[in-house]
């Protein structure tokens, strides 16, 4: 039935069959060849670099900020630190297990430690733990070689030496957070949160570097193709003198406050001291939440920069604005003198002045050097509310000094427009012309003033980098016989033996104008004056502002006790030691400098 | 010496070739570290060199008489499998015979061969009860393959035998009917198979899916291949291969390594050497003066080409990664001397066919 010459046919058939099969085939394996090494042979280039070349980032050194002098305000020390490259970990529970059995850390630090990792990318460095000292991680630098992926660095890490005096105006570095990343900062980067850490971080954080590595498909590195070095950041030098700012908070002695001291002609800041202060550098070095609580509750407020961020009543320092305004408004008074009976009478009531036998007769110096309240009720009375507050805001007051260290208050000035909307009371023009009622303002604003009065009516910027642009906001023009008088009354508030601050401040190195001010925190009435006066938060605010010295003025300050009691007494021995340690100082660098 | 004058050129040449290619592959997969591999695929090419020159002086009708008991013995070994084999990489394949480990479904691949041309060559190949017999002859051991479990052989021994049995002139519809039965057999085949050979399917079908799993390997293969370009990053220059981005690369995957380093060049040459290889093969079975020789030519072509095809298809990513080598360029010592063993048998037809008119009718199978 079958045909052995059909079988030897159709058997040369089927090779020839085969034959086209495997010329066929073979022409499919080619045209996949000329698909991946041709067609897409540059997307497979470009995955072959990638697998073979790791790029790693190198942190720049972040910048140093350091006082006029030179002092390290914000440094760099050397630390290490425990890295992690997940991709490049075997076993991550074996690796973290090591870890956790050299470095002897608790278990709930490895669960928070396996949940970053899992959220962070899986070839870039985890940050497992900063901050640590040689002893501490060469057990695990020496055992390195048997887990893959993990590193230790050595590194720098954040250091402020004078924390406690300054570190509301250096303010503090954090470890990045979700949103810091978004704009491009690296896991393990820290990123300024508060004060000039955080308004400087452009100009102090630096640019990243580069490591172009070549690795396994372990990850291990192979070679070294290029390094791209990265930029350190700016070194900011500021204008504080911290051993002027020390000697402030010396001079404090543990009292909540605020000293400012400016340089009178260039508005410079050579001392912002807020007190309490607080560690920033727990900041950098893990801050728990039971410390940070704790700043947060304590009532006498450790975070508040009290020299820019509280407002407090001027009380009798203002009393050189309703002086300026009366001058300059020609009132009679200003050029006379009243009677002073330790009260004005206004409709049915009496407004008391701070001495119940009242001062006699008195003019505009015997004002200021006594502090005499119903002298500037009257010319407050005769000045008007409208030209009363247009003086006040024009030395400044009620308005942001432009410090470069947000957020700051302005400070409150009132005006005739109440706003509840009621009708504005003589007595109340009256207060305010004394530094009372709801006239508030910063010790910066304070400062300010001192020096706009030192220098001839300049209102400046306070600037807080050495050798920065002068910025002047405007200069108040006021006539040389008005300057002339208040000075004098300032001067004589030191000079005379019964001016308020005579006795604190006379013997100071430098001959020093000034004005105490004494501002009531409660209303308080003559009968029960007593029992109140035991409670601290019932107690006076303490102000001494002026400068010095008084013929050629360098420095203008601003001290602030709060409820210190009376200002000559509480702030005025602050002062003093600011003017002393900076009049020595400059003796001395005027003798360095001519032999 | 005689013998050895009538020794087929073009073989001869291919397999130069193929073996300094291989070499110098090898090298550049392993230079970078342990060169012992390199050094011991060198004494197996030259104890395959010999056997293969020692195997064409053995005569067709011994190795014919020889077929049914090699054949039988391989059935013996696979059986013996499951009870006293070695367990390597999770299936149990490996006979440990005290001097060589003997990996018993690769004996029968070469034995199924052999017995079915050997069965063919007497025969008309026109009766039910020859196919019968011939497919339960491959489907017996075949089985015994499949549950060891080594996926890839089974289908390499079942489509070779299949090759020899068309070639044998059962006509095509009695094909077709068995080709329709395949879904059959491919459903039955997957509910069978271990979840490693289902994820190695399911990794083919979508390698992205799981790119540090079990598609890893055929994603880095592929970038191997496609990053080496036209021309290829230059020899030793491989980074794939260099920082050990492939995976086996000196065994199943080390087409990627040439890819990569030889580029689209290197790949097409290759493919020629192996295109000409087959189809020498393919001739000296055309030409072959007995059925039997022919047969065994068939089988030996269609094995080589399963190899090519079935590796370089997984390594660059169009079939699923099982373990089948790329002939006489992976680094293995028994995959090597078998391969080379079946090129002598090749020889050894082209030798006695040499200057005989070819097979006329199925005869003898000895003469």
């Amino acid at each position: 039935m079958w045909n052995p010459l059909e079988i030897r046919q159709r058997y040369n058939l089927r090779i020839y069959l085969f034959l086209v099969a495997v010329v066929v085939l073979v022409v499919v394996l080619f045209a996949r060849m000329v698909q991946l090494q041709w067609v897409q042979y540059n997307q497979y280039f470009v995955q072959s670099e990638n697998n073979r070349i790791h790029v790693s980032p190198i942190l720049p050194i972040r910048g140093m900020m350091t006082d006029r002098n030179g002092l390290g305000l914000a440094v760099n020390k050397i630390s290490y630190k425990i890295t992690l490259i997940p991709e490049r970990v075997e076993n991550l529970d074996d690796t973290l297990a090591f870890i956790q059995h050299l470095m002897q850390w608790k278990n709930e630090r490895i669960q928070r430690l396996k949940k970053k990792i899992k959220l962070s990318r899986s070839d870039r460095a985890v940050l497992l733990k900063d901050h640590l000292t040689w002893q501490s991680v060469a057990p695990i630098a020496a055992r390195l070689h048997h887990y893959s992926g993990v590193n230790v660095v050595a590194a720098t890490h954040r250091e402020y030496p004078y924390a406690m005096e300054a570190a509301h105006i250096v303010g503090y570095l954090s470890l990045v957070r979700d949103v810091d990343v978004q704009k491009g900062y690296l896991r393990m980067e820290y990123v300024g949160r508060s004060g000039l850490e955080r308004i400087l971080e452009q100009r102090l954080h630096g640019e990243l570097g580069y490591q172009y590595e070549e690795v396994n498909a372990r990850g291990r590195r192979v070679a070294l193709i290029k390094t791209i070095r990265p930029t350190t950041g700016e070194n900011v030098q500021l204008s504080l003198d911290i051993t002027l700012q020390e000697v402030a908070a010396n001079a404090l002695q543990g009292r909540t406050g605020a000293v400012v001291v400016l340089d009178v002609h260039t508005g410079e800041v050579l001392t912002l001291l807020s007190m309490p202060g607080y560690d920033s550098n727990k900041f950098i070095t893990g801050l728990n939440s039971a410390q940070w609580k704790s700043w947060l509750e304590d009532v006498e407020r450790p975070l508040l920069n009290r020299t820019t961020q509280a407002a407090y009543p001027p009380a009798s320092t203002l009393k050189m604005v309703t002086s300026f305004g009366g001058l300059a408004a020609g009132l009679r008074l200003a050029e006379g003198s009243t009677q002073c009976p330790g009260y004005v009478e206004l409709a049915d009531r009496r407004i008391r002045c701070w001495k119940k036998r009242g001062h006699g007769k008195v003019d505009l110096h015997d004002s200021l050097v006594h502090s005499c309240d119903v002298y500037f009720y009257e010319m407050g009375d005769a000045l008007g509310m409208e030209r009363l507050s247009e003086a006040i805001k024009d030395w400044g007051f009620g308005e942001r000094t432009g410090i470069n260290l947000p957020p700051e208050s302005r400070g409150n000035v009132p005006s005739k427009r109440h706003p509840s909307g009621r009708n504005w009371y003589r007595g109340e023009t009256m207060i305010t012309a004394i530094g009372q009622g709801s006239t508030t303002v910063t010790p910066l604003q304070m400062a300010r003033f001192a020096a706009a009065i030192a220098n001839g009516g300049k209102i400046l910027t306070p600037l807080l980098e050495k050798g920065e642009p002068v910025r002047v906001i405007r200069s108040i023009e006021v006539s040389k016989q008005a300057l002339r008088s208040v000075r004098q009354g300032m001067r004589d508030v030191v000079a005379e033996p019964k001016g308020t601050a005579h006795w604190q401040l006379s013997q100071a190195k430098w001959t020093v104008a000034g004005k105490t001010g004494t501002a009531q925190v409660v209303k308080i009435s003559a009968d029960d004056k007593r029992t109140f006066s035991d409670a601290r938060e019932h107690q006076d605010h303490a102000w001494f502002m002026g400068y010095a010295p008084f013929e050629k003025p360098e420095i203008a300050f601003a001290v602030f006790v709060e409820h210190g009691g009376h200002g000559g007494s509480a702030a005025g021995p602050v002062a003093r030691k600011i003017v002393d340690f900076w009049a020595d100082k400059m003796k001395k660098e005027r003798e360095q400098d001519q032999p | 010496m005689k013998t050895l004058k009538k020794m087929d050129v073009i073989l001869l040449l291919c397999l130069f070739i193929l073996a300094t290619a291989g070499m110098l592959t090898l090298f550049s997969a392993v230079h970078s570290g342990d060169l012992s591999v390199w050094y011991k695929q060198g004494v197996y090419w030259s104890i395959g060199l010999s056997a293969m020159v020692a195997m064409c002086f053995i005569p067709l009708r011994f190795i014919g008489l020889m077929a049914w008991p090699i054949y039988a013995l391989a059935l013996l070994a696979l059986m013996l499998v499951p009870l006293i084999g070695d367990v390597h990489m999770g299936a149990r394949r490996w006979l440990d015979l005290g001097i060589v480990n003997l990996q018993a479904s690769e004996l029968m691949k070469w034995a199924l061969l052999m017995m079915l041309a050997y069965w063919f060559s007497t025969r008309e190949a026109s009766s039910v009860k020859d196919l019968s017999i011939a497919l339960l002859c491959t489907l017996i051991p075949a089985g015994l393959i499949v549950i060891q479990p080594d996926l890839g052989t089974a289908l390499v021994v079942m489509i070779a035998a299949m090759v020899v049995i068309l070639m044998a002139g059962f006509p095509w519809k009695w094909f077709m009917g068995l080709l329709a039965l395949s879904p059959v057999a491919g459903y039955v085949l997957w509910h069978n198979m271990h979840d490693y050979q289902k994820g190695r399917v399911l990794s083919f079908l979508n390698p992205e899916s799981d790119p540090l799993g079990k598609g890893y390997h055929v994603i880095q293969s592929s970038i191997a291949i496609g990053s080496g370009g036209l021309f290829g990053k230059g020899y030793l220059e491989g980074s794939q291969s260099r920082l050990h981005f492939l995976p086996e690369q000196h065994t199943d995957f080390i087409f990627a390594v040439l890819a990569e380093e030889g580029g689209l060049f290197a790949s097409t040459v290759l493919f020629i050497l192996y295109a000409v290889l087959i189809a020498r093969i393919l001739i000296i079975a055309l030409q072959a003066h007995t059925r039997f020789g022919g047969l065994l030519c068939v089988g030996i072509a269609t094995i080589f080409f399963l190899y090519v095809f079935v590796n370089i298809g997984m390594v660059s990513g169009m079939l699923p990664v099982v373990g089948v080598p790329l002939p006489f360029i992976s680094y293995g010592g028994s995959a090597l001397l078998s391969m080379l063993l079946a090129l002598g048998l090749v020889m050894r037809v082209s030798i006695e066919s040499h200057g005989k008119v070819s097979w006329q009718r199925p005869g003898s199978a000895l003469v």
